[in-house]
């Protein structure tokens, strides 16, 4: 049982901490492809530091939703850190929560940084809300989508049941189910974590933007939080792409080697996905914002797809 | 062996379907063209692995044909066709990307409860791909429905023979050789006339827009 707590604790720590790197590490690549030198990977953790030693500044007219929303935007990212297998299957939390919590806590943090990006007023705020809004409305139901074509070939809602399963019958990872699905999510990776074809992340100044719109009146300590918790987001999407389709490496025992091994993986597995979304980010323009619902509409139908395949073809 | 035969042709004709499916969100007549060569190599690839696992020597023969058919000539007619036009985009199809693209995953279902008592009495191996092969048949049907340029209804008439072919190969493991060989004048055949039509159409009317043709009801 303490094993397993600690196990938990270790894990969303790990997570805590990697996320800030893996932006960096994109940033990185991105710029390196670019043929820039680029920051060095550590400037997220500076620029964090940098952050919560600042002072926050706060406009008259917002409420106490303002105040609040970063602790809840960067907990519900924290909290799902609990529930997702990041390095070890099953998990002591499984029986707190499926795929549908982490999906929905996932949603809490977009809904109330859409509130909290309306309540200040400014026309920047109420814009990149209902952008937000847009995005979400559809990337959400296409996230539960495509994890539920793999939880209908698991007979289970459940992360880790859903892992252990792949790993009991590898075959799977190669079915129409699974490669639709994968390409579904990672759509909607790029849309919900802000990154290029939908929205740009390097940029403040863009009257397209999205994300950043919603934050612009945020400062100090809870800029950083917000960000953190973006970052966390990246890191979580990033990880249900390698572990739910391809899990190999995580650790089914608790001994230190399969679990120094897991660790090992997972920073592998997620600069690979790192590397390749840069390399989409430099690729691809940005795409006019009415086209990002036929984007979105496209993963859906990929989502809907792989439901199909994986529900009629059992 | 059954279960990789099976497991590849799925994905096979999962891969054909997505690229059919890739018409309804592309606008350019160039994205057409491409999306359908890429099908059409996909299909031969499809074509090969069945000949390969059915030991079928003359579905070799088949794929070659259909490689030099579809994915040589085919697509080099509706290049020129292109140039000679100019390009014409799909600026505003009857039905908008986003309902075309939901449609088309609703007429995927279609076919997965049209073909459910097939793949149910069915032993074959490749079974798995029946639905998918009919899901092209529709959506190739859908793109000419709601498609404006006549050029793109050429595409999606071509797509939806695609499906045909598909289908033909996934529930027999290829039919005679020379009916085979009939098909494929068939489209070439159709295909010319087709391409004929628009000639003139671009002639009358100054556009490929098929709308304008309701002018001659007047």
């Amino acid at each position: 049982m303490l094993t397993g707590f600690l196990l938990e604790f270790s894990q969303a720590l790990l997570v805590l901490m990697l996320a800030p790197g893996l932006a960096g590490f994109v940033r990185w690549v991105k710029a390196r492809l670019q043929n820039r030198r680029g920051a060095p990977i550590w400037q997220p953790y500076f620029e964090l530091a940098k952050l919560f030693g600042k002072e926050v500044v706060i406009s008259n007219n917002a409420s106490w939703l303002f105040r609040v929303t970063p602790y809840i935007v960067f907990a519900s990212a924290l909290a799902v850190t609990f529930l997702v297998p990041f390095i070890a299957a099953p998990l002591p939390f499984d029986n707190v929560g499926d795929l549908l919590v982490v999906v929905y806590l996932l949603l809490l943090g977009t809904f109330f940084l859409a509130l909290a990006g309306l309540d200040p007023g400014t026309a920047f705020g109420g814009m990149g809300a209902s952008r937000e809004m847009t995005v979400a409305g559809i990337a959400e139901p296409t996230i539960a989508l495509s994890i539920f074509s793999l939880a209908l070939g698991a007979g289970s809602t459940n992360l880790s049941h859903i892992v252990i399963a792949t790993l009991d019958n590898p075959g799977v990872a190669l079915g129409p189910g699974h490669l639709l699905a994968f390409a579904a999510l990672f759509v909607v990776t790029l849309a919900e974590t802000g990154r290029l074809p939908v929205d740009n992340p390097s940029t403040h100044l863009e009257l397209t933007m999205i994300h950043e719109a919603m934050i612009l009146e945020y400062s100090g300590r809870y800029l950083a939080l917000i960000e953190w918790a973006s970052w966390l987001k990246l890191t979580i999407f990033f990880s249900l792409l390698a572990n739910l389709f391809i899990p190999w490496g995580l650790a089914l025992t608790l001994t230190p080697a399969a679990l120094a091994m897991a660790v090992f993986t997972l920073i592998i597995k997620l600069a690979v996905l790192g590397v390749v979304v840069a390399v989409v980010e430099t690729r691809i323009a940005k795409l006019r914002l009415f086209r990002v619902p036929e984007l979105l509409g496209m993963s859906f139908v990929l989502a809907l797809l792989a439901v199909t395949s994986s529900f009629l073809l059992k | 062996m059954d279960n990789l035969f099976s497991q590849l042709s799925t994905l096979g004709s999962s891969l054909i379907l997505l690229f059919g499916i890739a018409l309804l969100w592309r606008k350019s007549l160039r994205a057409y063209t491409v999306a359908f060569q890429w099908q059409s190599v996909a299909l031969t690839v499809m074509f090969v692995l069945i000949g390969y696992f059915s030991q079928d020597v003359e579905l070799y023969i088949v794929a070659a044909f259909l490689f030099v058919l579809k994915v040589l000539i085919l697509p080099r007619y509706l290049e020129r066709m292109e140039k000679r036009f100019g390009d014409h985009r799909e600026l505003r199809p009857y039905v908008n990307t986003v309902t075309s693209l939901i449609f088309s995953g609703l007429l995927v279902l279609l076919a997965y409860v049209v073909t459910r008592p097939l793949v149910l009495v069915s032993e074959l191996p490749t079974r798995g791909g029946l639905p998918l092969a009919m899901g092209l048949i529709f959506v190739g049907l859908f793109v000419v429905i709601t498609r404006k340029k006549a050029l793109t209804q050429i595409v999606g008439f071509l797509v939806m023979e695609n499906g045909i072919a598909l289908l033909a190969v996934l529930g027999t493991y290829g039919i005679p050789l020379i009916v085979e060989l009939g098909v494929f004048l068939d489209v070439l055949m159709g295909f010319l006339v087709m391409q004929v039509f628009v000639y003139h159409i671009h002639d009358t009317f100054e556009s490929i827009d098929v709308d304008q043709m309701n002018e001659l009801k007047h």
